[in-house]
């Protein structure tokens, strides 16, 4: 492996007049999947077009493997890129669509067409070859996309909300697609406002939250750490006030709150003995479970944590 | 998906360096450009009507410039004004006159002898026809006043002494008899033996009239296409020409009156044509007498130059004008301007290919596509105007409609890096830009049409139009006579209009040079807004 990291930014600012996009980021991030985690507007977009030289950075530097992506197209041989952006060539078929981008990276006709059959049968889209993109449904175009990026078989990968509006179907071969990418070693960098999509992808993140790099880390270590902080878990059951008395002794539980007769609200500042305490407690009362829910465990609640806020 | 290597449908290898490479990013930029043009509404229906003006122009062509190849009588003496039966060209050769019914070949005409003229004596004695110009008085005997006049018989009012010029009668002819007896007259022509006494001042005429006799009316088309234009190439000489019907010098009239011969291109020989040639024999100027071949036939002459003119406004016009200005601004205004509003720029630019290079391959594509449509367009006109013209070695038109295609495409070239990097410029209102330089452009055309010289040296329009008259000069070296042959024998088909000698030439005359010149100043229209639009797109943010 080269010693140059993949991506490089070092104190990345982007300034939209007087709105920050960016503000600040130093990263470097080089092999395997990290998913880029932050709510809409916290400028995962705005990072990624400043790393495909669509944006100039307003401060600080961005390089990709080691050049800047602003000044030269060079690094671009090497990267494949997926925008949030919907829009497509609809009247194209997405063999023509793929194997057109194919040979911007000076494949020839022939060459590119091989490897745009290849890569849209990587995405499960070999059936489908010759279809005008106009008529797919929107997780397919969302294929074709990536299949755009990887038809020249880069060594970084960069995905911008690629689960966004897909079906299941298309969320499982997608996630199946980036997770393949990470083990055969490339560097890949998928962005999400949902935590658990990417905690089924990766558990290498970074948190942006307003443009600021708020977390970067292992998603369990920042979980542990979630973990003391104060959590609620939601059970609905058939008597929540029975329910209620075989919580009250324990030591991970510091509050009860009933909502109704049939929902109760545990409140716990040690989410994961409070998880293994549960299901004894609940056989010990015998009372019928309905449901039980952690509302708590998502983005917003992570980020109100980590930023302080919430 | 393996990395192994790929070889082509024949087994082998493919080879890849910068320049395969290059050449393969500007072929797929090109292709997608020319699919995404021909997947544009607005491309085809730009097309379609450029066609339809095509087709509209052909047919004028068929109807009215094939038609008008039939003679026309272009010395105008095949008419017949006083409606008597004889055309103009027969009363003149008889020389009465034909604005006067009563005046006609073999009518008997008035011959002068002698005249009492405004320095000489004021009277004349004798037998003669009388022509009293103003008011005059006549003592004898007198007879057969030709000019009827309802008073004549009447007596003088009261005519003062001899004071001939108190004329209380006005400017009408006029005769009546006074107490001596005399005839007070004037404006009158009659028959007399005695004295006419003129009044200062005025003149009068005497003569004899010929005898009548009968002479049979030529029909009008004696007088159509009489007079060719008689002139021998191979002759050196500068004097041209030959008057066949024989009305400058009046050789063969059987009233031999008045004998014109005129000299009027001053190079002492009367009733010829003074042809002036270049150094390299082409034909310069021409002047010819008056009434020298003035009535060529013209589907040999109004012919040619009509088909000549055709080609030559449709190549201006249509090619250069509407379809040169139309096409790109349709086509081209949204080269990348589209893409990036559409928001399906960044699948191209997030790929290994510099932005200027991609305004280069769009424009490109642009000019591959909307250039062939112009081609193949100046083909079937070729098609049309050699299979319809006259009679002649119509492959020059093949030659002419293939230089009115190329710089048609260099007009494209030019407009379209212009509007492109107009697009660029401003995306919101570089629509507006666009249509106020087309204007302009347009504005510039026109000027050019008619002349100008200076004014619309910055446009496209003013070199791709003298690269037109460059081009014609080329495929048909005889226009320029063609032209001076339209202007000397009056034949109207538009060509000394709208074709001149290349303006821009160094003073050489030079078509070659008018066409190097003009390629020059197009490139320079064309590379300029790259440039601008390359520097713009580089420092452009794409959101």
């Amino acid at each position: 492996m080269n010693s140059t990291p993949a991506i490089a930014l070092d104190h990345v600012s982007k300034w939209y007049g007087q709105v920050i996009g960016v503000n600040d980021v130093s990263l470097a991030i080089d092999g395997g999947v990290t998913g880029i985690l932050g709510m809409n507007g916290a400028g995962k977009s705005t990072l990624f077009k400043l790393l495909m030289g669509r944006l100039r950075p307003s401060n600080g530097s961005v390089k990709l493997f080691g050049t800047d992506p602003w000044e030269t197209t060079s690094p671009y041989r090497r990267v494949g890129y997926v925008s949030e952006s919907e829009k497509m060539y609809d009247w194209m078929t997405s063999l023509d669509f793929v194997s057109t981008l194919a040979r911007l990276h000076g494949m020839t006709r022939y060459e590119a067409e091989k490897r745009a059959e290849q890569a849209l049968s990587f995405v499960d889209l070999e059936g489908v070859l010759n279809k005008e993109i106009g008529k797919y449904s929107k997780g397919m175009r969302q294929r074709v996309k990536i299949a755009a990026a990887l038809v020249h078989e880069p060594d970084l990968l960069i995905l911008d909300e690629p689960l966004h509006g897909c079906d299941p179907l298309a969320r499982t071969s997608i996630m199946n697609v980036i997770r393949e990418m990470g083990s055969r070693g490339k560097t890949v960098l998928v962005s999400s406002h949902i935590l658990e999509e990417i905690e089924r992808i990766t558990e290498q993140i970074v948190i942006l939250h307003s443009g600021k790099l708020v977390a970067l880390g292992n998603l369990h270590a920042i979980r542990a750490m979630l973990d003391k902080h104060p959590h609620r878990i939601l059970i609905r059951c058939a008597d929540s006030r029975a329910l209620a008395s075989t919580f009250i002794d324990q030591q991970s539980v510091y509050g009860v709150r009933f909502i109704d007769n049939e929902s109760l609200e545990i409140m716990t500042k040690d989410l994961s003995e409070a998880h293994q305490l549960l299901p004894m407690l609940i056989l010990k009362s015998g009372i019928q479970i309905y449901s039980i829910e952690n509302p708590d465990d998502n983005l917003e609640s992570l980020l109100g944590y980590l930023v302080g806020d919430a | 998906m393996s990395g192994s290597e790929i070889n082509d449908s024949e087994g082998r290898r493919l080879s890849t360096t910068v320049w395969t490479a290059l050449d393969r990013k500007a072929g797929a930029v090109i292709e997608l450009t020319i699919k995404q043009l021909r997947n544009k509404t607005s491309t085809w229906t730009v097309f379609g009507v450029s066609t339809l003006l095509l087709i509209l122009l052909s047919a004028f062509y068929v109807d009215s410039v094939r038609d008008g190849f039939e003679s026309i009588d272009n010395d105008g003496d095949s008419v017949d004004y006083d409606g008597d039966g004889y055309p103009l060209g027969q009363e003149r050769k008889y020389g009465s006159s034909d604005f006067n019914p009563d005046e006609y070949p073999g009518s008997g005409l008035f011959i002068p002898e002698g005249e009492i003229y405004y320095n000489g004596p004021r009277s004349h004695t004798g037998n003669h026809s009388w022509d009293a110009d103003g008011p005059s008085l006549f003592s004898g005997s007198w007879d057969n006043i030709l000019d009827y006049y309802p008073e004549a018989d009447e007596p003088c009012p009261e005519i003062i002494g001899e004071d001939l010029e108190n004329t209380p009668y006005g400017w009408s002819p006029y005769s009546c008899v006074m107490a001596n007896e005399d005839r007070y007259l004037q404006f009158l022509r009659f028959e007399g033996n005695g004295t006419l006494t003129v009044a200062q001042g005025w003149y009068g005429i005497y003569g004899v009239v010929t005898e009548r006799f009968q002479v049979a009316p030529d029909p009008p088309e004696a007088y159509i296409d009489e007079d060719g234009i008689d002139w021998d190439p191979d002759n050196p000489s500068s004097s041209q020409g030959f008057d066949d019907d024989g009305d400058c010098t009046r050789s063969e009239y059987p009233e031999q009156i008045a004998a014109d011969n005129d000299d009027s291109n001053r190079n002492r020989i009367p009733c010829d044509v003074l042809w002036t040639r270049n150094a390299d024999g082409s034909v310069i100027q021409i002047q010819p007498d008056m009434l020298v071949d003035e009535d060529p036939v013209d589907s040999e002459l109004m012919g040619e130059s009509s088909h000549r003119s055709f080609i030559i406004i449709t190549g201006k016009i249509a090619f250069t004008m509407i379809i040169g200005i139309f096409l790109p601004l349709f086509l081209a205004l949204g080269l990348i301007r589209d893409e990036s509003e559409n928001g399906t720029l960044h699948y191209l630019l997030s790929k290994p290919i510099h932005r200027g290079e991609f305004i280069v391959y769009r424009l490109s594509g642009y000019l591959i596509f909307s250039g062939g449509f112009v081609l193949l367009m100046s083909l079937l006109m070729a098609f049309v105007t050699v299979f319809l013209g006259p009679d002649g070695n119509r492959l020059a038109d093949f030659n002419i409609w293939f230089g009115i295609g190329a710089v048609t495409v260099l007009s494209l070239a030019a407009y379209g890096s212009i509007f492109n990097a107009m697009g660029l410029m401003s995306p919101k209102y570089g629509v507006y830009l666009a249509l106020i330089y087309g204007v302009y452009e347009f504005a510039m055309a026109v000027m050019t049409l008619f002349g100008a010289e200076l004014v619309p040296v910055i446009s496209v329009s003013h070199w791709s139009l003298q690269m037109i008259d460059a081009v014609v000069l080329v495929a048909w070296p005889d226009t320029i006579m063609l032209s001076q042959m339209s202007t000397a024998f009056n034949i109207d088909s538009g060509l000394s209009f709208f074709w001149r000698p290349p303006l821009h030439t160094f003073g050489t005359g030079s078509p070659a040079l008018a066409i190097g010149l003009s390629i020059t100043v197009l490139m320079a229209f064309i590379s300029l807004p790259i440039l601008v639009g390359q520097s713009i797109f580089k420092r452009r943010e794409i959101d």
